[in-house]
């Protein structure tokens, strides 16, 4: 009885050594797809190692099978439309490509940058701004204006995106796949037109339709405040009403949160919040929980990217919009319709120069970029992408990316997502402070003393 | 008999593979993480030394402040709550005349085999503005209603008490696994004394599972000092980090702004806490007889 | 139960308290049920708590195919028993070692040990990963295994020092007497006696290494054949929106081989148990 114990642990010890021992016949620097057979995927090691000496890639097209990793998003539509579709055209420009794919986690790039400390750092990776500064000055990202210029990227970029494929010192080190972006301020046009209410021109416009709203057990406006880049929109928002530069200024340190223009939109910010603009625990919703609230017509309005514009389409139909922010007065909120929130960011499909096939990695790395755009234009009615894909989309524009478009050639200002930011510091107090103004129990006054602070 | 016990090779082989194996990948990266503290370093590139200056930022920083006070309410809570319901709870269910003692066993350990991040959700969800917890407040017609995780001072209370549900099935098992290992003469002794059920535990079950609550107030308290998980999926750190706690201050640092050394000068003194916490306890829960070895070398001196 | 008589109103109040607590505690594994059933608009606006009607089953049958799920059955599973059996193991001689035998430095040894319970492990990440790679671990079940047995070492041997001090040292001395050498005396008499504590901590452990994320997303995410379950959950995170209801199903799967392990050993913890006892008494 007692030497039992002791006997099936060691059993246990045994099988499961033996058992993971299995596991050292899967490593694999390049790994296969799918869990092929030991046998099998020593040999693609093999072949990978070949490529490795050969290393230009005009030589990989002699029939090897090369695997490259490459580490993104796949989950939702936007995400997974445009993976397929690359994969799909990969095959017949690239045959003797294969991709692994590697799913990339929500977790503030804790898994790119550790993968990048420890030198496992994928064939190719989706970089944003941050990445991409905190990687090139540990050479892990791999200079790319010879390949964006033989590909021809270069030329199909749009005019207005140029800014979005160079970093601040001047070199590509990703192909972003995104254009300019927008904050769109969406808005229930039923729920409006039910209420009596005409789309708000002016703070005072809207705090009565928040009065309006309230008192009809509506959600003025939904929140997803636990993200902090949703908080800073809502402060930019009305920055950009006082101060064309928004929170980009701020960002670049051409001005201050202590001026005049700032310091007002914070007091607006926190009286907008007192009268109950946002949902009560704005602070703790998540995105999916706001949006389900907007087009469920629980709430009235939503502040979003442009990306939004689809699914809302879906979902409301006829009966969403999105208006220009309001303002202080008639007379800025005219002034004002030229200069939006939001913007690109440098940030898109970058290569690590350490990878054993960079040079082909580059080129896929472009050729996906491509195809990503494309299947945005064509599947996810989405034309601000960074090319000009010469593609159509596969049935009419919506009638808000309509009017987004006829808005855009008299757009003069823009500012910046949070992840386009370029000092971190900013980035990070921006987002908590701006919660903390979102959330009404942190005044406007500590807002500008705690940003200020930090920046010192 | 000392000599039985003090077998040398016997000791070393004993003690060697768990050493080996704490050292190797615990006790090295620790190291690491101490001296990266000292330097300014984004985890990428070659660090560069700078003395003491991320721990006087650190100290400097408004958000220390408040993530050692919630360190501190979090470790109260969670210990309080645990300790408190796991004793009851064990005692109730070691007593053979419970009806349905095998299922209640069960169903107490239940949110100990989810994973945390499903017992956040079904939280957050009751605890939402338009929640369960919520609504129940309203149909009993009561004011009562709150932002249970929006609140500046209050989330972090309502976060340590999810934390403290989840696992105080955990501390449970331990002290049901403690009875069972106490022989039952001891009650009956208790009994023929005529000792009332309440009083028998209180006199034999606390007092021999010393060592059992002496470990069970450690992961308390130090499961408080390094909170991160619960906050990090019911309010990320908000409002404006007011529910932040040392590691949620590494997390930020090091992954959000790329500044691993400041990030890792907060863990080490996270760490730091923890071991103080730790020392307090040992010293305070001695074994009797090291309290008399320490009585006799004092007579000795004395004499 | 000399009290029962004396104060019954009392004794009622407390078991229906402790009926309502264990409700309130099973609550979760429905409500996740449930919840695997349903749409995001289900989930956050319409029916957060009911039943799911109609029944989204679809969000099981995305999950089965967006990722190969025996397969990381499997890897969970030998990750999870290398790393219970070659801990208990190792935690079982060294808390013997400091809380029994008598040597110099054995509370130095084992609260130094005692200082793996502190780390977080998003602190350690990345010179673990390096020190996994150093040994040439890397793309083998090894690389989470070792990492594994080192976090939950510290905890491991702090239960079992606890259960070794409760016990008289009598027993080794009547073990001496009869000529039993310290192998024999630790495996044959005082290992027995800890087996309820071993119990609790074989689930633990096993429940410690099933649910890990963090470490396992960095170390095996980049190698399909090793994947663990948990990181199943990344394919319905997109950018901004998470497919919730797919992510319950994922949970669900996760989750329901650990309870079931647990319902069949905590028969045998029972089981256990009373030998413990019956030796000791």
């Amino acid at each position: 009885m007692k030497k039992k114990i002791l006997s099936s642990l060691m059993c246990m010890t045994l099988a499961a050594s033996s058992l993971i021992g299995c596991g050292n016949a899967a490593s694999t620097e390049t790994p296969a797809q799918t869990d092929t057979p030991a046998a099998e995927t020593t040999t693609e090691e093999t072949k990978a190692e070949d490529t490795k000496t050969a290393d230009t890639a005009s030589d990989t097209a002699s029939g090897d099978k090369v695997t490259l990793s490459i580490y993104t998003q796949y989950a939702d539509d936007d995400t997974k439309v445009p993976y397929d579709y690359a994969v799909e055209q990969l095959k017949e420009a690239y045959p003797n490509v294969e991709l692994n794919l590697i799913v990339q986690a929500q977790d503030d790039g804790q898994t790119l940058k550790t993968l990048a400390a420890t030198g496992q750092l994928p064939d190719i990776y989706q970089a944003s701004t941050d990445i991409i500064n905190t990687f090139r000055e540990s050479n892990q990202i791999m200079v790319l204006n010879d390949v964006a210029k033989s590909t021809g990227f270069l030329d199909k970029l749009y005019d207005a995106n140029k800014d979005l494929a160079y970093a601040e010192d001047g070199n590509i080190y990703a192909f972003p796949f995104s254009g300019q972006e927008y904050v769109l301020w969406y808005y229930n046009k039923a729920l409006f037109k039910d209420n009596g209410l005409e789309v708000p021109q002016t703070y005072d416009d809207l705090l009565k339709c928040i009065e309006t709203f309230k008192a009809k057990d509506i959600t003025p406006l939904a929140l997803f405040g636990q993200e902090g880049w949703n908080t800073a929109a809502a402060y930019d928002v009305i920055a950009t009403r006082y101060a064309a530069g928004g929170i980009k200024a701020l960002d670049e340190g051409s001005a201050k949160v202590s001026d005049e223009g700032y310091v007002k939109a914070a007091k607006k910010l926190e009286e907008l919040v007192a009268a109950g603009l946002f949902q009560n625990d704005a602070t703790t919703t998540n995105y999916d929980q706001a949006s389900e609230k907007f087009l469920s017509g629980q709430a009235a309005m939503f502040i979003n990217g442009q990306w939004y514009i689809e699914d809302a389409t879906k979902a409301l139909g006829d009966d969403v919009d999105w208006m220009f922010y309001p303002a202080e007065d008639a007379a800025s909120y005219e002034a004002g319709k030229s200069a939006f929130s939001g913007g690109g960011s440098a940030s898109g499909f970058a290569v690590n120069p350490d990878s054993a096939n960079a040079a082909l990695a580059a080129e896929v790395a472009e050729f996906i970029t491509e195809k990503y755009c494309e299947a945005k234009v064509m599947y996810r009615h989405n034309p601000l992408v960074a090319i000009d894909t010469g593609k159509e989309p596969d049935s009419e524009y919506p009638a808000m990316m309509k009017k987004l478009s006829d808005t855009l050639p008299s757009i003069t200002s823009t500012t910046k997502f949070t992840w386009g930011l370029t000092n971190s510091t900013f980035n990070d107090a921006i987002q908590s402070e701006s919660q903390g103004l979102v959330s009404g129990q942190f005044t406007a006054d500590e807002f500008v003393q705690d940003i200020e602070d930090t920046m010192d | 008999m000392k000599k039985y016990m003090g077998n040398k090779l016997a000791i070393l082989l004993f003690v060697l593979p768990a050493l080996a194996i704490f050292i190797t990948f615990d006790f090295v990266p620790i190291i690491q993480v101490f001296a990266y503290s000292f330097t300014d370093w984004n985890g990428l590139t070659t660090p560069n030394f700078t003395g003491l200056k991320n721990y006087i930022d650190l100290f400097t920083d408004r958000v220390f402040a408040t993530s050692n006070r919630n360190q501190i309410i979090f470790a109260i809570v969670i210990t309080v709550y645990q300790m408190l319901f796991a004793t009851i709870f064990a005692i109730t269910i070691s007593d053979k005349k419970m009806k349905g003692r095998k299922f209640l066993r069960v169903a107490y350990f239940i949110p100990v085999i989810l994973s945390v991040t499903v017992v956040c959700q079904l939280w957050s969800a009751i605890l939402s503005g338009e929640g369960l917890l919520n609504k129940i407040f309203e149909v009993a017609g009561s004011d009562f209603k709150q932002n249970w995780l929006g609140d500046r001072y209050k989330a972090i209370y309502v976060i340590a008490f999810v934390n403290a549900w989840q696992w105080m099935g955990y501390q449970f098992a331990l002290i049901v696994a403690g009875i069972k290992s106490i022989p039952s003469d001891y009650y009956e002794a208790a009994r023929i004394d005529g000792c009332s059920n309440v009083k028998a535990h209180m006199k034999i079950t606390i007092p021999l599972l010393a060592e059992t609550y002496k470990f069970c107030l450690i992961i308390s308290l130090t499961g408080g000092i390094k909170a991160f998980t619960e906050m990090n999926i019911l309010t990320g750190g908000g409002p404006n980090k007011s529910t932040f706690t040392l590691t949620y201050m590494m997390y930020n640092a090091a992954f959000k702004k790329s500044d691993y050394g400041y990030g890792l000068a907060a863990a080490s003194v996270m760490v730091l806490e923890c071991m103080l916490v730790m020392l307090v306890i040992n010293f305070i829960f001695r074994d009797k007889d090291q309290k008399k070895e320490e009585e006799k070398a004092r007579r000795k001196r004395n004499a | 139960m000399h009290n029962e008589g004396k104060k019954p109103v009392l004794h009622y109040i407390f078991v229906v308290f402790c009926w309502i607590y264990a409700a309130f505690s099973l609550y979760p594994l429905i409500w996740m049920l449930f919840y695997s059933f349903k749409t995001n608009q289900e989930i956050f606006v319409t029916n957060p708590f009911g039943f799911p009607w109609p029944l989204h089953y679809e969000n099981y049958i995305t999950a089965w195919t967006k990722y190969n799920v025996p397969l990381y059955f499997v890897n969970s599973l030998l990750v999870s028993i290398g790393t219970v059996a070659i801990t208990i193991f190792c935690a079982l001689l060294f808390s013997y070692a400091t809380s029994r035998m008598v040597w110099k430095l054995r509370t130095f040894t084992r609260l130094f040990l005692g200082l793996g319970m502190f780390i977080p492990v998003q602190a350690i990440m990345i010179p673990v990963v390096k020190i996994v790679q150093g040994f040439g671990l890397m793309g083998t079940r090894w690389s989470l295994i070792f990492p594994y047995i080192a976090i939950n070492l510290a905890f491991a041997c702090m239960v079992y020092y606890g259960f070794f001090k409760g016990i008289p040292m009598e027993l080794e001395e009547a073990a001496c007497m009869d000529g039993a050498n310290i192998y024999q005396t630790f495996f044959m008499i005082i290992e027995p006696l800890v087996r309820p504590a071993t119990v609790t901590l074989v689930i633990y452990i096993f429940l410690n290494a099933w649910n890990e994320f963090i470490l396992a997303n960095v170390v095996v995410g980049s190698i399909p054949a090793l994947k663990t379950l948990p990181l199943g959950v990344l394919f319905f995170q997109g950018e901004f929106t998470t497919d919730w209801g797919g992510m319950g199903a994922t949970m669900v799967i996760a989750s329901f081989p650990a309870i079931i392990v647990y319902s069949i050993f905590s028969e045998q913890v029972e089981s256990a148990m009373t030998i413990g006892g019956a030796v000791k008494g």
